[in-house]
């Protein structure tokens, strides 16, 4: 007799499902520090982070500003920097070690979450800034173009999350240069 | 045995009250946006910002004498008006909910969860307020709230004496003839 084979092809693309799900989930829960390497000792530098600069109209003001929050929050946890200073605070003018990080919006398209959800290929949200972070005599120390895309899920202010934790990362794999003595004295 | 047919049918059987359910819901939270436009408190969720306030916490923020007001169920904070910089307003659209509802559509056989998301979308207001700390430090706090909500906050902050680098009008104005593509 002839086995029905229907049920079985339900059964094996259920269980693919469940086993793909399981491998996203399981890729979302692993430690960073597995991922990533492992971030080197504080530098004996301190940051000040400037807001994005963009032309009027080119960078809705929520997205600048949670770039701009969500990266001071995201230079702090690296522990790369011995302060990281909000833009305009004066206690960041005695520190004589002090880079000041600058990004200029070089790209800003804004997806819509529904067509994303609907096409999966249409509607993403990009985001893409020049970072310059420059020392007190105006020499760049880091200097790069960093972007984030979200492509299928999430809300348009995940590329600003993402820019963020992608603008952390760089500088936290990149190599500084050693403070100049009486530099900013 | 059912069959794969039956099981398909069965699955949009089941996520028919499901989408009978968002779709009342939306239509309810508009009905409920127009109704509390006037209310001394706007619904709002503190997207990230707030000193003290957990990211995405929903509670009441309103405009009072001292600045504005966010009052959550364990968190409270005010920006004071006289630090206040600048404020801002935009809007933008959003799936509802969340990753229960994502993973929901996900399991709808041929492409229903595609569909669906047609329907379970919002359009929601965003404010965002810029101010300086006791050092001179830049913050930013972004809240989002239903549509229609922001400007009528603008418009409160700006009566208090809050310098808003986007009159109020411009900014509905500039928002209309734009849509969301920047």
């Amino acid at each position: 007799m002839r086995p029905n084979r229907r049920p079985l092809l339900v059964t094996l693309t259920r269980f693919a499902m469940e086993t793909l799900l399981l491998c996203i989930l399981s890729l979302g829960l692993m430690p960073r520090g597995f991922a990533a390497e492992k971030p080197e000792t504080t530098s004996a530098w301190a940051v000040q982070v400037e807001p994005v600069q963009a032309e009027v109209g080119q960078l809705p003001p929520d997205f600048g500003m949670v770039i701009y929050e969500d990266l001071i929050a995201q230079l702090v946890k690296t522990e790369r920097f011995q302060q990281v200073f909000r833009s305009g605070d004066h206690e960041a003018e005695g520190v004589p070690n002090l880079l000041t990080l600058h990004m200029a919006l070089q790209n800003f398209e804004r997806g819509n979450q529904t067509e994303r959800a609907v096409t999966t290929v249409a509607g993403a949200t990009k985001v893409k800034v020049h970072l310059k972070v420059s020392a007190r005599d105006g020499n760049a120390v880091v200097e790069k173009d960093v972007q984030s895309t979200v492509r299928i899920f999430g809300e348009n202010l995940k590329a600003t999350y993402a820019l963020a934790r992608n603008i952390a990362g760089v500088l936290r794999d990149a190599p500084l240069p050693a403070p100049a003595k009486g530099a900013g004295q | 045995m059912p069959t794969v047919r039956e099981n398909a049918r069965s699955c949009v059987f089941l996520f028919l009250p499901l989408l009978f359910w968002l779709c009342t819901g939306s239509y309810a939270q508009t009905a409920d946006t127009s109704a509390s436009k006037d209310a001394s408190g706007v619904h709002a969720m503190h997207v990230l910002g707030l000193e003290g306030v957990k990211r995405n916490l929903h509670g009441t923020l309103t405009v009072q004498p001292a600045g504005l007001d966010f009052r959550a169920a364990a968190a409270h904070a005010t920006v004071p008006s006289a630090t206040i910089q600048d404020v801002f307003t935009d809007q933008d659209s959003r799936q509802v909910g969340g990753k229960v509802l994502t993973l929901a559509k996900m399991g709808v056989p041929y492409g229903g969860g595609r569909a669906l998301s047609l329907f379970t979308h919002e359009k929601v207001d965003s404010l965002t307020v810029e101010y300086r700390d006791t050092n001179g430090g830049l913050h930013g706090v972004v809240f989002t709230m239903p549509m229609g909500q922001a400007e009528v906050l603008k418009k409160q902050l700006v009566a208090l004496g809050v310098r808003a680098s986007i009159p109020v009008a411009s900014q509905s104005k500039k928002q209309d003839a734009g849509g969301t593509k920047q």
